[in-house]
């Protein structure tokens, strides 16, 4: 029994009594109890193992009594129960001369003092009102002691006393109506915020949602209704709600063609448009691209972002400064800040020969120390603006989404581009307020030392809300309302909006309000947002939205009455938002700053409404109501692929600082639904467009993230006993928890590159599919000359179309080896050591042409380039292969029958005798994977041997020898059953089949109805796959979760 | 409630023989009671009445014994208890015999009823005493439960009341 055990039954037996035995030191005792008095003694000794307090007792009753009755108790003791029941037969040896009563009633009146006290106090842990009969038993009982018996009240008593003792104290030494005061709450959640920065909808999400700590921030991961199936409805019919608050804006300010400069060597024109795109340019559509570092396309990529460019005003001002927004994720931030410091500062060496040593330097030192500085410099801020500012707007400051790194600024002085940068948050940099009374000393000696960087804690924060679905237009319009033009002669001294006043009273701007009123309303007519030209801006600015709160939540319906087919809305859909109507006061920082400060709190509109005449009626503010500058962002849905194009569309909400929560519940009220992390990943699955960071192996975020999903992986699956987790060894599976593109890349360029070297005179298709015949069995002689065959046919078959299509596509084919032998140059520097993925779309369109099984038709031809089939497929894929050796691409597969796949499964070349049985058995569902054999099962039951040998010589041995043990046990690695341990095989050939990738994200897709999976596969394997494949089936693939031995077909598809 | 049903047995032990008190501890008796079933019911009844008995109290004084046996059971060795007629240890026999007191579900009840059985054995003692000085002891001792008797009566649950009424008596 365990001591705690022990204890319990201890204090269980407490009050019950013990064996009352005479002891076997009889003889002893004999010669003792004449003189001390026969009962004392006896009843001394058989209580040795009873409890301290009965013994104690019963010493104590049992001593006074021989006294009294010294002369009797001397007399025979053994007797005294014969002496009456038994009768004085004398059956004994010692016959009593007396027979007496006194030692007998004093055993029995000891016994029944035992027994009582047995009997009497209540033994368990049970409380008292516990101990009751049901029927007596009262409501509340533990609660009140006055429903208790009135004998068990004073028990009952004590025990709540208890009770109260051993209840957790409270930390706080407030009350908690102090504790939940404003200030007090906005310290802590201060307080609580330090680590991870809270969105102003946290309190909502929190609610709701379960949270997740991610990024430095605490983010809504899902929500905790069942509503996967829910979520995906919405963002198909209705509308989903998204507060993207949390991504990244930076802001470059300086001349356009310096921006642009700076900027350019960071993108590639080869995988889309650019910041130069003229759309963008003009700030009249959002734009999306990816970012590398300097010069090194197409390696070091360094993630997607999307940038907005700050519409001229005026036709005239060209050449002045223009503001550019770049949206990023916050794991993407760090990467690409420091790039474009690097871009920005570097660029004019020659201007800037005397500041090249402090740019390069001091920004890299900077970071470190200045996060160090902020910390202190929040922290003392906080203090201060509670302190000092008991303004109320400074509680929204401090209200939740305040970051960890203060909003920098960094000036370039040789280009004269500022970045400005906050997580979301933006600042003015202004000349007359930049240096804020907390920090102005510190801030002065700071910028003394460095002049082109600065720190300033004015912060105004961008939220971004995503609206995604259908209904977001009706969801838009009916929440928000453009806000009402000034009346010149009110009273304008009174508001605080003198910002709103002033626009007023120039007629252009008013007229340019009316334009965006009217384009504002138009929207509400149109059915989907997809209809709209993607990344749309559109600038508003609204009245506050909590006025026409509803009553109730109610979930609003497109109005068909709306959708009128006039001249009007063609020409928006079809030119999409005018740029004149793009703009919006939410680029000056001034304005922002004056919004957010002249907020009308909750607490003062719910007072002015319960002050009104009429209860529920609408509230008029007049020229009080707060006039709020939004910008609208048009989210282009799925705009790759030809099936569900445009869905997913919405549109993006941007607004200033602390007015998160003002607009986040009137969407809510008009019904919209509202969807965490979780579903933003499906939202993406279901575009098919990698997710932000984990679809993103070759920039250092998406690196991190992987590590981090294996490392999770890996402690869930040793978390399972051995005997109920798959053992992956045996299933063939090296690597479940992550993706080893790296080595995967480099298998295939090994195989390709031997098979070529061993043999020459054969073509480029039947030696690849010989290659594999060698990985795939081993018998390749025979099969050679079959195969060969059908390269033939499927040679003859796609070298139909290319007569016709070769003076189509020359161009075209010409560009793209144009740009091939730019990239091939930049190669050579990089020497290819370097995993990278594939993302010129002048590739990835013939690819992705070459992937759809050519079925005699001309259409898929036209897409691939000009040369004669054969030759494009050696010559064009060497070329590619020479640029990209080690390169991947991204796919989309879909399942041709059964299966739902998961993230991890395997992607496999099918072997030949696949596509056999298929097309004899259009229901086959796949191959099956042979069991492995498991080398690693026998060393690990040898190690737990070892362990157990170790661990019993220690116990046995000397502590020296134990020692000895112990150094050699770590030498060995920690084996797990079931995971493939020491360096990885080679990965094509481990299996029967060839490996060709992995899947990132998969699972059965709602919007298809069948499985459908995104993932990477190596570009050289592809190649080699497609090539070696018969046209009808081409583009056919196997998929194997890393848990089943069961091969399914999908097709893989490339989308552009 | 889901729990094993238990019957108490509470026994008298009767004997002239002191020395049968002297040897009489809970192994022994144990070994006895079990003894005396596989004797009177044989190896079934051995085994049946095994299961969950025990001595779960003893007064060597008094003669007083609680068995515990399993509910299902009781009956075997309650009417194995008749046939115990020596109290057997280390080669020497004591002849004595078992009085059935009490049969109760629990040893609560058993307790209760001792209590009980004890004040009407000393109540009985008094009437029948003819000698002066026994008198007196003995009506000490009735008192003094008596006593004990009332004041639990009054706090019968009062963990500190009846401590303090039996260290004032004494």
């Amino acid at each position: 029994m365990s001591n705690a055990k022990e204890r319990k039954h201890a204090k269980k037996m407490r009050n019950q009594p013990t064996n009352v035995t005479l002891s076997s030191g009889f003889v002893a005792d004999r010669g003792g109890k004449h003189h001390n008095g026969g009962g004392k003694p006896q009843k001394q000794e058989p209580h040795p193992g009873t409890s301290r307090q009965r013994q104690t007792k019963i010493i104590a009753h049992s001593l006074p009594e021989p006294h009294v009755s010294e002369q009797s108790s001397s007399r025979v003791t053994f007797k005294k129960k014969g002496g009456w029941k038994a009768g004085p037969e004398g059956t004994s040896q010692e016959i009593p001369k007396y027979i007496t009563a006194s030692t007998f009633a004093q055993a029995r009146a000891a016994e029944i003092s035992a027994m009582l006290k047995a009997v009497t106090q209540k033994s368990s842990n049970s409380l008292v009102f516990q101990t009751l009969p049901r029927h007596m038993r009262r409501r509340a009982m533990s609660h009140n002691v006055k429903r208790l018996p009135r004998r068990l009240q004073e028990i009952a008593q004590k025990e709540a006393e208890k009770a109260v003792h051993q209840k957790k104290e409270h930390s706080k030494n407030k009350c908690h109506k102090a504790r939940r005061c404003h200030i007090n709450k906005t310290l802590e959640f201060n307080l609580r915020q330090k680590k991870n920065k809270w969105l102003e909808t946290h309190i909502w999400h929190a609610k709701r949602f379960h949270m997740v700590k991610k990024w430095g921030y605490c983010l809504g991961e899902r929500p905790t209704v069942k509503s996967h199936r829910a979520c995906y409805r919405a963002m198909t019919n209705r509308c989903l709600l998204q507060d993207l608050s949390y991504y990244c804006c930076l802001e470059l300010k300086g001349k356009e063609e310096e921006i642009l400069k700076a900027l350019s060597p960071m993108c590639s024109i080869d995988t889309g448009l650019t910041f130069a795109a003229v759309h963008c340019l003009s700030g009249k559509r959002q734009g999306s691209l990816v970012l590398y570092r300097a010069n090194k396309y197409p390696r070091e990529m360094l993630g997607p972002v999307t940038f907005i460019w700050k519409p001229k005003r005026t036709s005239s001002d060209t050449s002045k400064s223009r503001q550019l927004w770049i949206w990023l994720h916050p794991t993407l931030k760090q990467d690409i800040l420091e790039e474009i410091k690097a871009v920005c500062h570097c660029m004019e060496p020659i201007k800037s020969a005397v500041c090249i040593p402090d740019p390069l330097l001091t920004p890299f030192q900077e970071k470190s120390e200045t996060e160090v500085l902020d910390e202190k410099i929040g922290k003392k801020r906080k203090r201060k603006d509670d302190g000092e500012n008991s303004r109320p707007i400074k509680k929204i400051v401090g209200d939740g989404t305040r970051d960890p790194c203060q909003p920098h600024s960094w000036i370039s002085p040789t280009t004269g581009i500022l970045i400005r940068y906050g997580l979301n948050l933006l600042n003015i940099f202004s000349k007359d307020s930049f240096l804020p009374v907390a920090q102005t000393l510190y801030l002065m000696a700071v910028s003394i030392l460095r002049l082109f960087l600065f720190f300033s804690d004015l912060t105004m924060e961008m939220n971004r809300f995503r609206l995604i679905g259908p209904l977001s237009h009706s969801i838009l319009t009916e929440a928000l309302k453009t806000a009402s033009v000034h009346m010149e002669g009110k009273d304008t001294e009174k508001t605080p909006h003198h910002w709103w006043i002033e626009t007023c009273k120039s007629p252009d701007s008013i007229s340019l309000h009316r334009r965006q009123e009217a384009i504002f309303e138009l929207l509400g007519g149109i059915t989907s947002p997809a209809e709209i030209p993607a990344g749309t801006i559109l600038g508003l600015t609204v009245g506050d939205p909590r006025i026409n709160l509803p009553q109730k939540k109610s979930k609003v319906l497109s109005d068909p009455e709306k959708c009128q087919d006039n001249e009007k809305v063609r020409q928006l859909l079809l030119e999409g938002v005018p740029v004149e109507c793009t703009h919006s006061f939410i680029w000056n920082q001034d304005i922002c700053k004056s919004v957010t400060e002249n907020k009308i709190s909750d607490q003062d509109l719910n007072r002015m409404r319960s002050e009104l005449l009429v209860p529920g009626s609408q509230l008029v503010l007049g020229p009080c109501e707060s006039k709020i500058p939004i910008l609208l962002i048009q989210q282009p849905g799925k705009m790759t692929g030809e099936d569900r194009l445009g869905w997913g569309s919405g549109w993006d909400v941007l607004l200033p600082k602390g007015w998160g929560m003002a607009f986040w519940i009137p969407f809510i009220y008009r019904g919209a639904r509202v969807g965490g992390l979780k579903e933003a990943v499906v939202h993406s699955q279901y575009k098919r467009s990698p997710d932000i960071p984990g679809d993103f192996p070759d920039c250092p975020a998406g690196i991190l993230f992987a590590e981090e999903q294996a490392k999770n992986l890996l402690e869930k699956y040793k978390r399972r006993p051995p005997a109920k987790r798959p053992n992956y060894v045996k299933l063939g599976t090296l690597t479940p928890f992550c993706c080893p593109w790296e080595q995967l890349t480099q298998d295939w360029e090994l195989t390709v590159q031997a098979h070529e070297e061993s043999s020459v005179a054969s073509s480029l298709a039947g030696e690849e599919s010989d290659l594999r015949r060698y990985e795939v069995s081993c018998a390749p002689m025979p099969e050679k000359t079959q195969l060969s065959d059908e390269v033939g046919i499927s040679i003859n078959h796609s070298t139909e179309p290319e007569e016709v299509m070769d003076t189509e596509c020359q161009d075209q084919a010409g560009a793209a080896r144009v740009i091939d032998q730019d990239v091939s140059e930049n190669h050579v520097a990089a020497t290819g050591s370097q995993l990278c993925v594939l993302r010129s779309r002048k590739l990835l369109k013939q690819l992705s042409a070459w992937c759809g099984p050519s079925s005699g038709d001309s259409r898929p031809a036209r897409r691939a380039p000009s040369r004669g089939q054969q030759d494009l497929t050696k010559e064009a894929c060497l070329s590619i292969l020479d640029h990209f050796p080690r390169a991947l691409v991204w796919v989309s597969l879909s399942l041709l029958r059964k299966g739902s796949p998961e993230p991890h499964t395997m992607i496999c070349v099918p072997a030949k005798e696949d596509f056999l049985q298929l097309s004899q058995d259009w229901h086959y569902c796949g191959p099956q994977e042979s069991k492995h054999s498991d080398p690693f099962k026998s060393k690990i039951l040898k190690q737990n041997e070892k362990k157990k040998m170790a661990r019993r010589q220690k116990r046995g041995h000397a502590i020296s020898e134990g020692l000895a043990v112990g150094d050699s046990a770590p030498g060995q690695e920690a084996l797990t059953l079931g995971l493939w341990s020491g360096p990885l095989p080679s990965m094509t050939s481990h299996c029967s089949r060839a490996l060709l990738g992995f899947v990132t994200q998969g699972d059965f897709s709602m919007a298809v109805g069948c499985g459908e999976a995104l993932g990477f596969v190596s570009l050289t394997g592809l190649l080699d796959m497609l090539s070696s494949q018969p046209a009808a089936q081409r583009g056919l693939v196997l998929l194997r979760p890393p848990a089943s031995l069961q091969y399914r077909f999908a097709r893989i598809a490339i989308e552009v | 409630m889901v729990r094993f049903k238990h019957r108490y047995l509470l026994c008298e032990l009767v004997s002239d023989d002191p020395r049968c008190r002297l040897s009489l501890d809970d192994r022994v008796l144990g070994s006895l009671v079990r003894d005396t079933i596989a004797r009177v019911h044989g190896a079934f009844g051995a085994a049946a009445s095994s299961i969950g008995f025990a001595v779960r109290y003893l007064n060597a004084y008094t003669g007083i014994v609680l068995l515990r046996c399993r509910k299902e059971f009781y009956q075997l060795v309650w009417s194995a208890l008749p046939f115990i007629t020596y109290l057997e240890n280390k080669g020497h026999r004591y002849p004595c015999f078992f009085n059935t007191l009490h049969v109760g579900g629990t040893i609560r009840t058993c307790q209760k009823f001792l209590i009980q059985y004890n004040r009407r054995q000393l109540l009985i003692l008094l009437q029948n005493c003819t000698d002066e000085g026994e008198r007196e002891a003995i009506q000490k001792s009735v008192t003094r439960s008596c006593l004990l008797e009332e004041e639990p009566g009054e706090e019968e649950l009062s963990d500190s009341g009846g401590e303090e009424a039996a260290e004032a008596m004494e």
